[in-house]
């Protein structure tokens, strides 16, 4: 372990990623311990410039700016972690159930997978928002269900090269039932797997809610967003163009971030595989 | 060793090559090396994987893999720095034209996506510098003379489309497109079956005695090298510790690592049969059983296959060792997974005890699944790397006997001390320990449910010769101890010689051959059965007849 | 060979009907009905109940779901997607001319990207944790990092605000002709390609660096077979193919892609239309929508199988 984590920090990408996610999760954390006003409120004249007041002014309908840019990263962060713990969870679990059991089971999951990779991630949100309204559930419900598909391909490929293992077959020979084995001898052979396959989950679906964010799709006003403070921003673009540019920079660096730590991480257990497919 | 008077064609001296580690530092894999080769000279290197072997091999051509680099001393073919600190113009141009090389695995050698015919022309336009037309003749001729059936209609095909053999013969004549004056082998053989190993090995005689070119054979089977060179250079961990004659380092060798080597070598000496016990009540009886690999898609595609397996009848009896001979393809592995109840039959019965067997292993009551356990190949991945020895030892014990900790503990300990592993292993993973040890754990975990019948697959051979021996002297002791009945599925003929009084010869799912090792291997029946013996006792013969 | 690529268009057909059936499922079955997605939870209690009764009658809607759905699936065989709820408009009409503009955007995008992509991750394998790979490497993550509408949004301070060289928002109209809108787009091009050719990069790059990894390359190596043939003629097709099997993923990227850099530019294709509908809950209109781009997918899919086809023998059987 700690030769992981000295190989983790002797790059320099990996260690900047780190530091990013770390400085990310902080704010967020603390967030609302340390806005300087109400995020919520109409304090003031609607887009103020930045001032001793309002350190980075108001925006359009008044409301401290910087409060907003602290609290915007929050809901986002959590049901982009949400999302990308049911994917990584279910689609571990179903992803070696479909590699242990193979036959009829396994060939409807992966054409259902393989259909649903067809549809793309903001269509297929969509849908749903139309049938089953914008709610916060409905949207990490659906981002789960995307982000697991991708989960399922790679961690049954590899339940399939853990089924080929002696220690599966003695297990078997033993008479041990299917869900025992998988727990037992197949899931901690996947942690790191799934491990690379949470962040890189995570972080897509960190894409996937601010871009529905900003079109509209995701997140509601008046919630603080990125996604939605970019949106609104894009009326002013000419006389406040701060009000673009400090959403977008928070929203790039900490998926830069992610990214980056994950590949590290990624590298460091020895998972060069999954550079491939990774972030989809 | 240059005849005196003639130029050597290589010059090796002290030649040293790295690998890079995952710290960035350099590992050396061929250290100090120091040796010579004649022009027309037929030179074999032989060691175990990771000796050096093949970084060796590469060298000769200055090539060097990535993350390889040279690390000191000189390598010279005639007057050309094979070993300068970047690969020079020189070095490149003698590339195909004068050195070429034939790699191990024919299949993945080839370009999957590119007709065999192409390949040959590409190297003969572009190495040899032949026009379209000449180059189209000239790969005609060379596939001809690899002893290749209508190269014609051959070239026009793709390497997947090819046998074994036939994909080694167009490396070999591509190989040779340029007349190369020394071609460097890399286990040229270790990917085909016997009958086809023989037949490239005289293939490449015969265009070593037609050609004069020098030869570097590299391989791991001393069988090999006795067949086709004069002199052989034996490695071990990145030194050369024996150069010699191959009759003079086969009868007298003089380091104790090709001693070991050499012992490892199959010699029928009717002195040492190994010798049956009396027959005694039976224990498993397979009659006509039959299996195929088939699995209907969704849509279509039901393959008509040939028969993986196909009216195999045995008899096991109590307590009896019985070695099941055959190559990779033969249907030998799938024998031993029918039986543990991994992969269910087509056709046939098994009976166990009397009574029959279910196929499949979950229908089969615990106490069948106790009493027949099995060993695999590769040590590493038949432990569980997430889990210590104890507890892979454990988990037997409490699953088929119900015993709690502290008592599986004891029986753990006491099963590991019967294979020469003290109790502080129990605490250990996988990873923290040689092979051979790990292949002792995976033996005392089959025992600690201590079967009536064990199957071993190959369990020797991902194996260093120099363990093989060691962990089949423990398999055989505690076999002894308990009077369970063996099966050893093995290609090695030297472990059947060793631990297997009788014997089935496996070929394309049927059995070709079955009776007393003794006189199988004394007086073969079958022509495979012949061939195999042929090819795997040759060394052994020559150190006998030196 | 025959087949086989009958095999695969059938493949892809069958797929395209179970994915109308889910879309159709998904908007009208699993939440309710047509009429229950487009008004909204205030307006349907305002309405009287008998006149919510003669609505549903009117619009087909009291029939049992099965038969809706065939009626659905037989439309869209015939592509029709039937009438907007309220204003009554044919569905076909509404989106026809957004698809085509949307897939001017893609052909744009993928015509500039695959040689870009190509020479990059080429080159990137090529050179191996060399510098160039490593910068390569580095700016492929960036690229895939950040999200389009930031890209787009940066774009236009850069080059409509900062310097006016191109307009922040397309003038051009949905229905005016191709050559017009295409020399409007420079910049929504501009913002999907940086994704587009970092996304593509990497998937040849891997392909590339495990094709250079091959036994049959090294054996050209030390055949002397010069590197450019033994890059392009036989590292590259075998880099091609395992990467041609991710096409569905990049196809359905470049959907999604394309509908946020429409909104930031207010560029006339699907994803303005997409947007509109959902606001105004327009369900058929969502529903054709989503079939329109599936199909997208599944076309450059089938595309992909059959180059594969093409490229690797071995899968001729």
């Amino acid at each position: 372990m700690g030769i992981t984590i000295r190989r983790l920090l002797r790059r320099p990408l990996t260690a900047l990623g780190i530091v990013l996610v770390l400085v990310h999760l902080t704010v967020a954390l603390i967030a609302p311990s340390i806005v300087p006003f109400d995020p919520f409120k109409l304090l003031d004249a609607p887009l103020e410039p930045p001032g001793t007041t309002y350190w980075l002014g108001t925006d359009e309908l008044g409301r401290d700016f910087l409060s907003r840019l602290l609290m915007g990263g929050r809901i986002a962060i959590v049901a982009s972690l949400a999302a990308g713990f049911i994917a990584t969870l279910g689609g571990g679990l179903l992803g070696l159930a479909m590699a242990y059991y193979r036959g009829p089971f396994d060939d409807v999951v992966s054409r259902i997978v393989e259909m649903k990779l067809a549809i793309p991630s903001i269509l297929f949100v969509s849908l749903f928002v139309t049938g089953f309204g914008q709610s916060l559930a409905v949207l990490v419900f659906v981002m789960a269900v995307i982000k697991m598909m991708g989960v399922i391909r790679t961690v049954r490929a590899q339940g399939i090269v853990l089924m080929e293992q002696g220690y599966v077959k003695v297990a078997q020979m033993r008479g041990e039932h299917g869900p025992a084995i998988i727990l037992r001898e197949m899931l901690p052979n996947v942690a790191d797997l799934l491990t690379v396959e949470f962040a890189l989950r995570t972080s897509s679906a960190l894409l996937l809610v601010s871009a529905l964010s900003f079109l509209g799709l995701g997140l509601s006003p008046p919630t603080p967003d990125w996604g939605l403070m970019i949106h609104d921003g894009l009326q002013s673009i000419r006389s406040e163009p701060w009000l673009i540019l400090a959403p977008a920079l928070c929203i790039s660096t900490l998926v830069i971030g992610l990214n980056f730590a994950t590949e590290g991480i990624a590298d460091a257990v020895g998972l060069e595989a999954a550079r491939g497919v990774a972030g989809h | 060793m240059a005849l005196p008077g003639t130029e050597p064609l290589v010059r090796c001296e002290s030649l040293s090559i790295g690998y890079a580690d995952a710290d960035g530092g350099l590992v050396p894999v061929v250290s100090d090396v120091s040796f010579t080769i004649a022009p027309g000279e037929a030179v074999g290197i032989v060691g175990e994987s990771g000796s050096g072997k093949s970084t060796l091999a590469r060298a000769l051509l200055g090539y060097r893999r990535a993350g390889s680099a040279f690390l000191g001393g000189r390598l010279f073919y005639r007057d050309t720095d094979m070993a300068a600190a970047t690969v020079t113009p020189a070095v490149v141009a003698l590339r195909g034209t004068a050195v070429a090389m034939v790699p191990q695995n024919p299949l993945a050698s080839l370009t999957f996506h590119m007709p065999v015919g192409r390949q040959v022309v590409e190297v003969l336009r572009t190495r040899a510098g032949l026009g379209r037309a000449a180059a189209g003749d000239r790969m005609l001729e060379l596939l001809r003379r690899t002893g290749l059936p209508e190269p014609t209609e051959l070239a026009r095909r793709y390497p997947h489309q090819l046998s074994g053999g036939q994909r080694q013969r167009v490396v070999i004549a591509a190989a040779l497109a340029c007349n190369p004056d020394l071609l460097v082998l890399d286990e040229p053989t270790t990917a085909l079956d016997k009958t086809t190993e023989a037949q490239v090995l005289e293939l490449v005689a015969d265009l070593r005695r037609d050609s004069g070119a020098a030869l570097v054979l590299v391989t791991h089977d001393l069988n090999v090298v006795a067949r086709v060179c004069e002199r052989v250079l034996v490695m071990k961990d990145g030194r050369i510790v024996e150069d010699g004659p191959v009759g003079r380092v086969f009868s007298r060798p003089r380091t104790a690592y090709a001693r070991q080597l050499l012992g490892a070598a199959l010699l029928i000496d009717p002195q040492r049969a190994p010798q049956a016990r009396p027959r005694t009540a039976e224990l498993l009886s397979l009659r006509d059983v039959a299996f195929s690999h088939a699995r209907a898609g969704w849509f279509g595609r039901a393959p008509a296959v040939r028969r993986t397996l196909d009216q195999i009848s045995v008899d096991v009896g109590r307590g009896e060792v019985l070695g099941v001979i055959g190559e990779s393809g033969s249907g030998k592995t799938t024998l031993g997974l029918l039986l543990a109840g991994m992969l269910t039959p087509q056709a046939g019965a098994i009976c166990f005890e009397g009574h029959p067997l279910a196929p499949h292993v979950a229908d089969r009551t615990r106490d069948q699944r106790r009493r027949i356990q099995m060993v695999f190949q590769d040590p590493l991945s038949s432990l569980n790397p997430r889990q210590t020895v104890g507890s892979a030892l454990i988990r037997p014990l409490r699953h088929f006997f119900g015993l709690d900790c502290t008592a599986a503990h004891e029986r753990t300990a006491a099963l590991l001390a019967r294979l020469g592993m003290g109790p502080e292993y129990l605490d250990r993973f996988p990873r923290q320990l040689s092979g051979g040890q790990q292949q002792r754990v995976a033996i005392a975990r089959a025992f600690a449910a201590e079967p009536d019948l064990l199957i071993c697959d190959e369990i020797t051979s991902a194996l260093d010769a120099s363990v093989q021996a060691q962990v089949l002297d423990h398999l055989l002791e505690l076999q002894r101890g308990s009077a369970a009945a063996m099966l050893v599925i093995t290609h090695d003929l030297s472990v059947i010689w060793k631990v297997a009084p009788r014997v089935i010869v496996l070929k394309d799912g049927h059995i070709v051959e079955q009776g007393a090792t003794e006189a199988v291997f004394g007086h073969p029946k079958d022509r495979y059965t012949a061939d195999l013996l042929e090819s795997a006792t040759l060394a052994a013969r020559l150190v006998a007849t030196a | 060979m025959l087949s086989a690529v009958l095999r695969r268009v059938f493949l892809s057909l069958l797929t395209l009907f179970f994915l109308a059936a889910f879309i159709f499922a998904a908007t009208e079955i699993l939440p309710g009905d047509a009429l229950d997605v487009t008004l909204s939870a205030d307006e349907m209690a305002m309405m009287p109940p008998e006149r919510l009764a003669e609505m549903k009658r009117d619009l087909g809607l009291d029939r049992p779901a099965v038969e809706r759905l065939g009626a659905f699936l037989l439309g869209v065989a015939q592509l029709d997607f039937g009438r907007t709820i309220i204003s009554r408009a044919p569905v076909v009409d509404i989106v026809a001319y957004p698809l085509r503009n949307s897939l001017l955007l893609a052909g744009a995008v993928i015509v500039t990207a695959l040689p870009l992509a190509l020479i990059l991750g080429v080159s990137a394998a090529r050179w191996y944790r060399r510098p160039l790979d490593n910068v390569v490497s580095t700016g492929v993550i960036v690229g895939y990092s950040v999200p389009e509408f930031v890209i787009g949004t940066f774009l236009v301070m850069l080059f409509a605000v900062t310097w006016p060289l191109f307009p922040a928002t397309i003038t051009a109209s949905t229905r005016d002709p191709a050559l017009t809108l295409l020399a409007a787009a420079p910049l929504p091009v501009a913002t999907i390609l940086i994704g587009s050719i970092a996304y593509l990069a990497r998937i040849l790059r891997v392909g590339m660096v495990d094709a250079l990894a091959s036994d049959f390359v090294e054996r050209l190596r030390l055949m002397g077979v010069p590197e450019w043939r033994v890059l392009l003629l036989h590292a590259l097709p075998a880099a091609v193919v395992p990467s041609l099997m991710a096409t569905a993923l990049y196809a359905a990227a470049l959907v999604s892609g394309i509908v946020v850099v429409e909104l930031v530019f207010a560029y006339p294709g699907l994803g303005q239309e997409l947007v509109r509908a959902v606001t105004r809950r327009e369900v058929h209109v969502i529903q054709a929508i989503a079939l329109a781009s599936a199909a997208i997918v599944v076309v450059f899919n089938l595309l992909a199988d059959l180059a594969i086809l093409a490229l690797d023998p071995r899968t001729r059987m």
